[in-house]
């Protein structure tokens, strides 16, 4: 079943056009990736996906059917810019969510101790929100966004501010979701996080839909043009007649080849000038991918 | 439990447990009263314990005014008289004002057939109490010798010069019932005042909440499960119930300080506060229709603002009418019934608070509360209207305030 289905979804502020004919649809079990530059139009579809604003145009679809607010119970939605109450107390902030997702008090307490503990900040419950680091504040809003176990999990920018351990530990926590069925948007500009998490995603800019598909297919449609060299000695890349863009770290290299030349040929060239520990042809990376789609312009 | 009320249990908790909330509660009358206080012991005491010289050259006007200033059971003030007084003393008084052995002097130029000239020079800045009994005891002087001089036995002027004490009373259902004026005017101005501080702070609060929640972006998270409009609703609920908790426990505090001056005087039995059970529920009412009407244009104008110090600049412009209302409190209770008393008793601006003070003065016709609270309602009613399409867009907006136009666009969207 698709959990989310966007139709043509468009939506404008006045003379601004945020969306423009959006459509996309996320299955059960699949990690979708919303990438897009700033002011893309990326927080403007997931307002209209839960319902806080109307598109002009297009439908909705939540869990087969047209949108309606019951089905918000589903969804757990943590956004880009975190929002706790900083004077209230963590583990009655939780049961707060909670409730408003319909557990009862009691339920919201008890699934609250049992993912502090999964997440390592039990000791946290009792203090006030201002009390806790940056970092703890992101695992509480973690845990409120997933307390009423939701099929559809929204995440902007999720891992923003966490150190590498706690990064791990959440990301461990979202494929765990995925694996138990849930469907999980995320929203971030870490392309890395999107390469190694999601299954498909959906590229916009200026509102539109610029590249959508699995994360396989997209890159498939792309040439392995791309070869990450490891060597010793001194080499004059640049002027290489095969090689289109370096990057070159001293003993590292990212190269990229020319169209139509041949990575072997550029093989035999290098083998001339430097000694050659490893030459690997690779398909561009995700970041490669976006910065030539949205040609490195911001909107912001 | 429904969103709205689980969120409006939220803002009264948060709201009754904080420091700001108890302190309130006790230091808003603590402070009234002891302002109050202050203001009533000036008026009684004013000029007690001052030591002042009176110059004339007619020692029988000057000796006349000396009587009548030390002739005070509460706060006599100590006089010296110098006559007959020259230009040279008039310096030598000065000279002992400036080096603090005088508080001040009291010059009076008295020539035959003509109105004594006054003048009364201080040290301090003038004090309006001391001048005004300095005035009454000159007045009562000259009528007490003109008197004298006429022929008059001291015996008969003292009797024709004793001031009257006056009772006072109100007429209610056909019945007289004994009302102490000055009791009755400082509950009255101790109840408007708490009245307008209660409406004007906690729809102040309200604002503040939304702002505080729109700048730390929890609308973002609370919007992915409520509507806006249960959002406005529980906000105002949390935060109106709170104050009605405030203004229960002044209700308390007020019975329980009656209560025990009574017992103290062995009056054992008798609460009296001169307010009725009437004037106490309209405070209610009032307070709540007061508060649902500002402090829902307190949540769109905070929904339109980006930080809580663009809020208190708009605050005053927002309780200007309940200002208004409450500056006309001395108008409104001697004129009850006059033109201005009814429009601004009608007037849903400021109905709250001129409705509850004539009240206060007597009981206005009951069409006249009906079209009062009537016309209240319906303002009510359509500002919710408004504020709740306002408060949905403008909590999602960030940036630059919006324009009229641009308001008026948020009204119509879906």
């Amino acid at each position: 079943m698709q959990i989310v289905e966007l139709n043509g979804i468009s939506k404008a502020y006045g003379a601004k056009v945020a969306v423009d004919k959006l459509s996309l649809s996320i299955p059960s079990g699949a990690m979708y990736g919303l990438l897009g530059p700033n002011g893309a139009g990326k927080t403007s579809s997931i307002r209209m996906m839960i319902g806080m604003t109307m598109p002009d145009s297009g439908t909705v679809e939540l869990f087969g059917k047209p949108f309606e607010r019951k089905a918000l119970e589903r969804v757990g939605y943590l956004p880009e810019e975190r929002g706790l109450y900083k004077k209230m107390n963590v583990g009655e902030q939780l049961v707060f969510f909670g409730r408003l997702h319909g557990l009862s008090a009691a339920e919201a307490l008890r699934r609250s101790k049992e993912w502090a503990e999964k997440l390592q900040i039990a000791e946290a419950l009792p203090k006030k929100t201002d009390e806790l680091s940056k970092g703890m504040q992101q695992k509480i809003q973690f845990i409120s966004t997933l307390l009423h176990e939701p099929e559809l999990i929204i995440m902007d920018e999720p891992f923003s501010g966490l150190d590498p351990v706690n990064t791990t530990l959440l990301e461990d926590t979202l494929l765990e979701q995925k694996r138990a069925g849930k469907a999980i948007l995320f929203s971030t500009h870490r392309m890395d996080q999107v390469e190694k998490l999601c299954d498909s995603i959906c590229l916009i800019d200026g509102g539109k839909a610029v590249l959508q598909g699995s994360m396989r297919e997209i890159k498939s449609r792309y040439p392995r043009n791309r070869v990450m060299l490891e060597y010793e000695g001194s080499a004059k890349f640049a002027e290489n007649p095969l090689v289109a863009e370096l990057k070159d770290y001293g003993g590292h290299a990212e190269l990229k080849l020319k169209a139509g030349a041949d990575s072997q040929e550029l093989l035999r060239s290098l083998m001339q000038q430097v000694k050659v520990n490893k030459f690997e042809v690779v398909e561009p990376s995700l970041e490669e991918i976006f910065i030539e789609t949205v040609g490195g312009k911001s909107h912001e | 439990m429904s969103n709205t009320l689980l969120i409006m249990k939220r803002e009264y908790r948060e709201r009754v447990r904080t420091k700001a909330f108890v302190f309130m509660t006790l230091l808003v009358p603590g402070v009234m009263a002891l302002s109050f206080g202050a203001a009533y012991l000036t008026a009684a005491h004013a000029g007690q314990d001052q030591h002042i010289a009176i110059a004339s050259n007619d020692a029988q006007l000057a000796l006349a005014v000396r009587n009548q200033l030390t002739d005070s059971k509460t706060a006599p003030i100590h006089a010296d008289v110098i006559a007959p007084a020259d230009e040279s003393q008039q310096n030598a008084l000065i000279r002992r004002v400036n080096d603090k052995q005088l508080d001040g002097y009291l010059w009076l130029g008295a020539s035959a057939g003509q109105a004594t000239e006054v003048q009364y020079d201080t040290y301090s800045a003038p004090d309006m109490f001391v001048s005004s009994r300095i005035q009454d005891a000159v007045d009562n002087a000259q009528v007490r010798m003109n008197l004298e001089d006429k022929g008059f036995h001291k015996a008969d002027v003292d009797r024709l010069m004793k001031q009257v004490t006056v009772k006072t009373a109100q007429v209610k259902d056909g019945k007289v019932v004994t009302s102490d004026a000055g009791k009755s005017f400082w509950v009255g101005y101790l109840m408007m005042f708490l009245l307008y501080f209660s409406v004007t702070y906690f729809s102040m609060n309200v604002a503040r909440s939304v702002i505080q929640e729109k700048t730390s972006r929890i609308f973002e998270v609370m919007l992915a499960t409520v509507k806006p409009s249960e959002m406005m609703a529980g906000k105002m609920l949390g935060v109106g119930a709170a104050g009605l908790t405030q203004i229960l426990i002044w209700g308390v505090l007020a019975v329980g300080v009656s209560l025990g001056t009574r017992l103290a005087h062995g009056e054992a039995g008798q609460i009296h506060l001169g307010v009725s059970a009437l004037q106490m529920g309209a405070f209610c009412v009032y307070f709540l229709l007061g508060f649902a009407l500002y402090s829902s244009i307190a949540a769109a104008a905070g929904a339109c603002f980006n930080a809580e110090s663009e809020v208190q600049q708009m605050s005053i412009a927002i309780v200007l009418p309940m200002l208004v209302a409450m500056l006309s409190f001395g108008y409104i209770e001697s004129s009850p019934n006059a033109a201005y008393s009814v429009f601004l008793s009608i007037f849903p601006l400021t109905s709250p608070l001129a409705m509850f003070l004539r009240m206060l003065a007597q009981t206005p016709p009951l069409w006249q509360i009906a079209v009062s609270v009537a016309v209240l309602l319906l303002t009510i009613y359509g500002t919710l209207w408004v504020a709740a399409r306002i408060y949905r867009v403008g909590i999602l907006m960030y940036g630059k305030r919006p324009t009229l136009p641009e308001l008026l666009r948020w009204l119509r969207y879906a």
